[in-house]
């Protein structure tokens, strides 16, 4: 009997182990092919034919459509440069070179992808529409109240996250080659 | 040396529950895709006809179609049951703003996607079938000419396509929207014989 016993603790706690993998795996996003490029995060396998099994786990269960690997790649930033998590009750300044692309968008979002509503109805910044002093480097703050130059509007009370797509790029090619320098540093300035 | 015997005589159990764990791990991740309730096949669903290019609700809090859209684009969706027949995708495209289109399966996979510039020079013009669907289409080419179309065979029957196009400056939502709209997505005649 105790064998009997012993036998269906292990499986129990087998299955529970494996469900527990699987959980951690999928509302986490981890799995293979992530490129990070400081504190950006990118599945370029995500959006082509060869995902793998936990990339398209991960893609169902968040019910989000990937970008294709021709159409272009996004990055998302879960914490600043020093690994710290996305407060709304602090400034950022986003700075830095960006990856050759034909266009570039930026938007701040909930950690599971949604916007998140604002006084000002402006949720992004593309490319287009920045103002630059120097033409290799963005410089864009993240903040509640509006500032001077590029302000992209945050607001709410958790923690948010940072959405940088990158649009007929050929970094898509050459993902693992996205070095931390060549993306834009997150930089937490003022709280409270 | 008890310790060392209970320890021996857990060893099974142990390599059992891990070999289970295993198992279990696996078997979920691959069965993860069909039976996750409400995927992005569900929603395109609510909101798309099939065979039909329709446009979604503008990017705005509280009416996004799926987690992290970008908020600078249109978007479009065309669901399509290859069981009707052979889709067709097909409208101009400037290369001026961009379009990008991605082919995805019943469970969300991409399979195919491209952007107006890389799109051929005289517009869009995708025809997406069936590997038995396409070798029907094949015996009817003509030997010395090249289809105009680009022939895409589909993983399954069912699946989407979702169109993007960027609004680089914030007046430019509604040329974006149009710029959608000029693509037409239908169900292809039936192949001939």
């Amino acid at each position: 009997l105790t064998t009997f016993l012993k036998t269906m603790a292990s499986v129990a706690i087998g299955v529970a182990l494996g469900l527990l993998a699987t959980w951690f795996a999928v509302e986490r996003g981890y799995g293979f092919g992530a490129v990070n490029a400081g504190p950006w995060i990118a599945w370029p396998n995500a959006g082509s034919p060869e995902a793998d099994p936990y990339a398209r786990a991960v893609i169902a269960r968040s019910a989000a459509i990937p970008l294709g690997l021709a159409e272009g790649l996004l990055f998302v930033a879960r914490a600043d440069s020093q690994d710290r998590e996305l407060d709304p009750a602090c400034d950022y300044r986003i700075r830095g070179r960006t990856p050759p692309a034909r266009y570039w968008t930026l938007n701040a979002a909930t950690p599971e992808g949604f916007l998140i509503p604002n006084a000002v109805g402006r949720y992004g910044f593309t490319s287009s529409e920045i103002v630059r002093e120097d033409p290799e480097i963005v410089d864009i703050v993240a903040a509640r109240e509006a500032r001077a130059g590029n302000w992209l509007p945050i607001a709410g009370t958790r923690p948010f996250v940072l959405a940088f797509r990158l649009y007929d790029t050929i970094v898509r090619a050459s993902a693992r080659g996205v070095a931390a320098d060549n993306m834009p540093s997150i930089t937490r300035e003022r709280c409270g | 040396m008890r310790f060392l015997d209970r320890l021996l005589g857990a060893l099974p159990f142990i390599f059992g529950a891990i070999i289970i764990a295993g198992i279990v791990h696996i078997l979920s991740i691959l069965a993860m895709p069909r039976l996750a309730p409400r995927d992005a096949y569900a929603r395109i669903a609510e909101a798309a006809p099939l065979a039909r290019m329709t446009l979604l609700a503008p990017i705005e809090p509280g009416k996004e179609f799926a987690p992290f859209e970008d908020p600078a684009t249109a978007a479009a969706a065309c669901r399509y049951d290859l069981d009707r027949g052979p889709l067709r995708l097909r409208g101009p495209v400037s290369g001026e703003g961009l379009v990008a289109l991605s082919f995805h399966g019943r469970f969300g996979d991409v399979f195919y996607s491209v952007t107006d510039r890389s799109a051929a020079r005289n517009g869009l013009d995708i025809l997406l079938v069936t590997a038995d669907q396409l070798a029907a289409i094949e015996a009817y080419d003509s030997e010395d000419e090249l289809p105009s179309e680009l022939r895409l065979v589909a993983p399954e029957k069912l699946g989407f396509v979702i169109l993007r196009a960027l609004a680089d400056q914030p007046g430019d939502m509604e040329a974006a929207r149009a710029r959608l709209q000029a693509i037409a997505c239908g169900v292809e005649a039936s192949a001939p014989g």
